[in-house]
């Protein structure tokens, strides 16, 4: 069990202070890490542009009216605002001397993303980008049995996610998102690298659709320096669309294969289901995982207070956004990109 | 130019003679099984050609060579079903065409391009039908799914991701040997995937592929990838990738599959042709249809016809192109357009 770095029930004489965090930007995934964050009693403190009242009111955070007033206040800045903002806020939190929890992607530009890491080198505070799926139990079980020679040297990797277009009108553009790319795929982008190593060659491919342009496809192709070859294929599927996530990874002395949809744990006939709704297409459904977004935020805060070392590092999400970048640069010219 | 002989008898007068099929070589290890299924036809007269003395298909009139396979009947076969290492496919169905002996051809049709053109030309010339042996394309799961896409049940199809992994095949070294196959298992597991996305949205407008050599790496031939991932763009926009990896382990308790999802803006599809088994820790109990034997269905009421159906010459062609591409791909890293016909 991971013990909490900031218990709230040691012994009253010794009672240390909760640590205190601030959270930027109060959209749909600063709601997924709340858990982790009352796991940890922490102290909680909210910034944002728009819906920062309703936030506080349902969290019992206390809200801020600038961002400078919320560094003050707080130990930890955990970033959630839309990806156009966050190198923004990330190096106003390093230079107030905060370390910072970052959602991915770190940054759109792959120069900048790097930048975040020096950033946060330079200041001497530690950056977490939030590649939650790190933490989802099934590719944590995987990344171990490949350590250990499960499927012996891996060969061919493939990974699908499937999900509706988040209902919010910024990740449809682009040019804020990234697109299905750097916001879906670069989840599984980065377990390819994680399960793989760095990656030499990105050919990306993208269809969206005529008739409604929310669906959208895209297959990333990774040749990995190791010579492993990777695929990632991403949906944005039509209005109802149930989230699901699989895995596929060949090697020479074996196969390891997952499938969110194929998992049986708890099965609503259709009858029951049609008065149980589970999961929104937006995120998945982890109320049978032990939640891999707390399990992500108690990882953080126990590394900060010199625990073991988080699994994912300020420098593996500026190479997700590097190789996700490269797959967008192949959708727009069509080609093959070196790495 | 020769035409080929009607072989079927005017209806409501006699019963059809059964069909004269010479199976010309036990390269490929399909050949036991169409061999087996022509032999319980009463509507066939089979004959095998072993010339390499496999010496594993059974219980059927064997011969030595293809001279002895040619010359097995007076007036010579009606057919052929060609089961050779691919390298030798071009031979054998100039052979046919110029004796006017209808063809089902193992894919890959051949091992290069040129060497397809030639046999779909002569075959056209000739007369005679050409298929190319895609039993996948018979798959009940591989019908819905070409249904649901042609009836409109998808929406809008932007995408599709088809898997045809096995494992190596054990018991015939040629099919890692580069100058009798073609390549490794990119044109081994291509081709079927080719086939079956070309039936449902027609031949693709650009292929990129990446390769390796991980899998099997000590078993096979040298220069074979045993791993392969091949990407096609079509010009609606749609992208396909097709794994095509022999990435089966080898104690798995089935040879491997085929499994294909479409997605659209009405929803995702997806199949799996091989699917249907009864299983058990370790048990793999297919009771799928018998697509060898749908296939063999539809080439011999071909050539009663005298009319080839799908999947045709003509589609083999087109996978070897694909294959083609694909490999042109790998050497220059860079994605190939596929010329327009």
């Amino acid at each position: 069990m991971t013990t909490s770095p900031h218990p709230g029930s040691s012994a009253p004489s010794a009672a240390p202070r909760p640590l205190r965090v601030g959270i930027v930007g109060t959209g749909g995934i600063s709601r997924a890490h709340l858990p982790g964050w009352a796991e940890l009693g922490a102290e909680l403190h909210c910034y944002s542009q728009a819906g920062a009242q309703e936030f506080a009111a349902a969290s019992g955070a206390t809200a801020h009216g600038t961002l400078e007033e919320l560094l003050a206040a707080v130990d930890l800045v955990d970033v959630c605002t839309p990806t156009p903002s966050h190198p923004e806020i990330v190096r106003a939190a390093l230079d107030a001397g905060r370390d910072v929890i970052c959602e991915k992607p770190l940054a759109l530009d792959p120069a900048e993303a790097r930048d975040l890491v020096e950033h946060a080198d330079r200041a001497g505070r530690t950056l977490f980008p939030a590649h939650v799926v790190r933490f989802f139990p099934q590719y944590a079980e995987a990344k171990r049995a490949i350590d250990n020679g499960a499927v012996g040297t891996p060969a061919v990797l493939r990974f699908e996610r499937t999900g509706a277009l988040p209902d919010r009108s910024w990740y449809a553009d682009e040019e804020l998102s990234g697109g299905i790319v750097m916001d879906q795929m670069i989840h599984d982008i980065d377990q390819a690298l994680w399960m793989a190593g760095p990656v030499e060659r990105v050919y990306a491919q993208q269809s969206i659709a005529t008739t409604d342009p929310t669906v959208r496809t895209a297959h990333v192709v990774l040749t990995h320096r190791s010579g492993v070859l990777s695929h990632c294929r991403g949906f944005w599927g039509p209005s109802g669309t149930q989230f699901r996530y699989t895995f596929d990874l060949a090697g020479d002395a074996g196969l390891l294969q997952y499938d969110s949809a194929g998992d049986p744990g708890i099965v609503f006939d259709t009858v029951a289901s049609a008065r149980h709704g589970a999961g929104d297409g937006f995120l998945p459904d982890v109320s049978t995982l032990r939640d891999p977004y707390a399990a992500e935020i108690v990882e953080f805060a126990t590394a900060l207070a010199g625990g073991a070392p988080a699994r994912v590092e300020a420098a593996d999400g500026a190479l997700a956004v590097e190789v996700s970048h490269a797959a967008l640069e192949s959708l727009r010219t069509g080609r093959s990109i070196t790495c | 130019m020769l035409t080929a002989r009607p072989t079927e008898s005017v209806e409501g007068t006699t019963p059809a003679a059964p069909l004269k099929v010479a199976l010309m070589s036990c390269a490929h290890t399909h050949a036991a099984a169409y061999a087996s299924q022509l032999e319980s036809r009463a509507d066939v007269e089979l004959v095998v050609a072993d010339p390499d003395s496999y010496d594993d298909v059974r219980g059927v009139r064997m011969v030595r060579s293809y001279a002895d396979a040619w010359d097995a009947w007076p007036e010579g076969p009606d057919a052929i079903v060609v089961t050779s290492a691919n390298a030798h496919h071009k031979d054998l169905v100039l052979e046919a065409a110029r004796r006017g002996a209808h063809v089902l051809c193992e894919k890959p049709l051949a091992t290069t391009v040129p060497d397809a053109e030639a046999m779909v030309a002569a075959c056209h010339e000739a007369g005679v039908v050409l298929m190319t042996a895609f039993p996948v394309h018979f798959s009940p799961a591989v019908e819905a799914l070409r249904d649901a896409v042609a009836e409109g049940a998808l929406g809008e199809v932007i995408g599709l991701t088809g898997t045809n992994n096995g494992k190596l095949p054990t018991a015939r070294d040629w099919f890692t040997d580069v100058e009798l196959a073609g390549g490794g298992a990119m044109v081994d597991h291509t081709v079927h995937l080719a086939e079956i996305l070309d039936s449902v949205v027609g031949p693709p407008a650009t292929v990129h592929a990446t390769t390796n050599r991980i899998l099997h790496a000590d078993r096979a031939g040298k220069g074979a990838e045993t791993g392969g991932l091949v990407t096609l763009t079509y010009d609606s926009g749609l992208v396909a990738t097709i794994d095509c990896s022999w990435s089966l382990p080898d104690d798995a308790p089935t040879w491997g599959g085929l499994r294909l999802q479409a997605l659209g803006t009405g929803g995702q599809l997806q199949i799996d042709a091989f699917a249907q088994h009864v299983g058990g820790p370790g048990r793999w109990l297919p009771y799928g249809s018998d697509l060898d034997a749908l296939l063999l269905d539809a080439f011999l009421g071909a050539v009663r016809q005298g009319r080839a159906v799908d999947p045709t010459g003509e589609v083999g062609l087109r996978t070897v192109r694909v294959v083609a591409a694909a490999q042109e791909s790998v050497r220059t890293g860079q994605p190939v357009a596929l010329a327009e016909d």
